[in-house]
């Protein structure tokens, strides 16, 4: 069995800027309102006590996701058709030889991963740059990155390095799909199903 | 209203009604020859036309549903994956029923066979549709991504549905046909005159039709309360669609199914008791109920949609 790969994603080094976002919109041509890979804000706050005054307590910190290529990729067991498929190497790419647009996997992906493509009427989603990989290059939201959050690669290597974790707030709970992601956590992220923050300023996106 | 989802609300709406009422249809034949005052010929002249009813109703239940898909070049491959999608086994167990619905309406029409091997391809049939109506369910209960979906509430909201409407749209129908009847009659007498042997059958029918309408708006009434309730305990996604229980559209619907069951129930309690020979004032007052359960059960279809909202990002 060939090796799986997965995105990993530095959110310490994340300021948010979005050149991932926009370097695969720019590379697979996407259309207004499909995004591929999307950065969202994740803030929230408190007030402490101190003395006789309140002093506020907030924070906020970047999420950087695009398809996982999940373990248990959700999208591949609901799709009707088998338009959905995972390869050898875990990535899942939709064959629009049998996409029929009935957009199941949309609703089924907690991340938001497979977008419906209107003007084809078939489903859409990353595919981890194939074409770049092929010719030995990183995939275009990884070589975009200034901070050098993202990187790519067997996802055995990635967790060696960079340890297990794959959810945090605002992130679905791993278990769910499994997800071919590490992330290492912000200083202040929250684990999964604690969120006491919310999806900020939406409309950046 | 949520049009963006109007053909998934059309076809689910139109296809559990449709293996609500051959449930409901069935379970009348059944019991009317368990008590045995009317012949099998005599039922099925009432019947039957309800039944090719049915057939059409689902028809455009089913051409709803390819107005969901965006590219119908691939359409025959929706089937490909029986072994692990419930949308597969959710057209696979459509086409079943309209296919076993459509043989067995096909048998009635021309009496092909004998009366017992039609009743056992009708329970068959009626098997299949309740399967139906299972895997529907089972394409919203599983999806972990939705929380106002992913609970035991969807496969009890969809046959609640498919009683509801199913057992309303047989009342109606019903009294429709003993309407087209007495019609057809004015000619040959220049009165209109309707079988009080008929009227009968069609009333007894129409009071455990209201007690089923009835228990299923008690379902109705506490499962939606406790639905809101563990929306409301869960995450972010969870609490904004249990909001979508709330306001005008949300109350008219529950007023609507509230108003249409209930008016029936009381209405054909009061006049099978009566005993009234004039069957007019009953069908209005069963297709009035159908309409209003209808237009009440498509407006929370169409909230069940909105309430699409996953967890994650």
């Amino acid at each position: 069995m060939s090796e799986k790969l997965g995105f990993y994603f530095d959110q310490t080094r994340c300021n948010g800027c979005r050149a991932c976002q926009v370097a695969c919109k720019d590379k697979h041509d996407l259309p207004v309102g499909t995004t591929w890979r999307r950065v969202v804000e994740y803030g929230g706050g408190t007030w402490q006590v101190d003395g006789d005054s309140f002093q506020p307590s907030v924070f906020a910190s970047y999420m950087s996701v695009s398809c996982n290529h999940c373990e248990d990729a959700v999208c591949v067991q609901v799709c009707p058709t088998t338009a959905m498929t995972q390869g050898e190497d875990g990535v899942v790419h939709v064959d629009d030889s049998l996409c029929i647009g009935c957009r199941y996997c949309e609703w089924a992906c907690p991340y938001s991963a497979p977008q419906y493509d209107a003007d084809r009427g078939v489903m859409s989603k990353c595919d981890l740059c194939r074409d770049y990989r092929a010719e030995g290059q990183d995939p275009g939201c990884v070589a975009a990155c200034p901070s050098r959050a993202l990187d790519w690669g067997p996802i055995d290597e990635l967790r060696a390095e960079h340890g297990e974790l794959a959810a945090i707030e605002p992130l679905p709970d791993a278990s769910i799909t499994s997800p071919n992601l590490v992330i290492t956590p912000h200083r202040d992220a929250q684990p999964v199903g604690t969120g006491t923050g919310r999806i900020v300023h939406e409309h950046e996106g | 209203m949520n049009v963006h989802e109007l053909p998934m609300i059309i076809f689910t709406i139109l296809a559990q009604m449709s293996v609500g009422a051959f449930v409901v249809l069935g379970a009348i034949q059944v019991i009317a020859r368990v008590r045995g005052r009317v012949s099998g010929e005599e039922l099925d002249r009432l019947t039957d036309p309800t039944l090719y009813a049915i057939g059409v109703t689902l028809v455009l239940g089913l051409v709803a549903s390819i107005a969901h898909l965006g590219n119908l070049v691939n359409v025959f491959d929706v089937v490909r994956h029986v072994g692990s999608s419930w949308l597969s086994r959710e057209i696979i167990l459509g086409i079943a029923f309209a296919g076993l619905g459509f043989i067995f309406a096909a048998t009635q029409w021309f009496k092909w066979g004998s009366a017992g091997l039609r009743q056992a391809l009708a329970a068959v049939t009626a098997l299949v549709g309740i399967a139906l109506v299972y895997a529907m369910s089972m394409i919203y209960t599983t999806l972990a991504a939705v929380p106002a979906w992913n609970t035991w509430v969807t496969p009890v909201q969809f046959f609640t549905t498919t009683l509801l409407l199913g057992s309303l749209a047989v009342g109606a129908a019903l009294m429709g046909t003993l309407m087209w009847r007495r019609r057809s009659s004015d000619d040959a007498t220049d009165v209109a005159t309707t079988d009080p042997g008929d009227l009968h059958i069609i009333a007894t029918a129409l009071r455990g039709i209201a007690v089923l309408a009835i228990v299923m708006l008690g379902v109705v009434f506490v499962v939606t309360p406790l639905h809101l309730a563990a929306l409301s305990q869960g995450d972010a996604a969870a609490v904004a669609s249990a909001e979508v229980f709330s306001g005008a559209w949300f109350i008219t619907r529950l007023l609507l199914v509230f108003v249409g069951a209930g008016l029936l129930g009381v209405f054909v309690f009061r006049f099978t008791r009566t005993d009234q020979s004039d069957p007019r004032p009953l069908a209005v007052v069963a297709t009035l109920a159908f309409g209003l359960v209808f237009v009440g059960e498509f407006m929370g279809r169409s909230l069940f949609y909105d309430q699409m909202m996953r967890i994650g990002m």
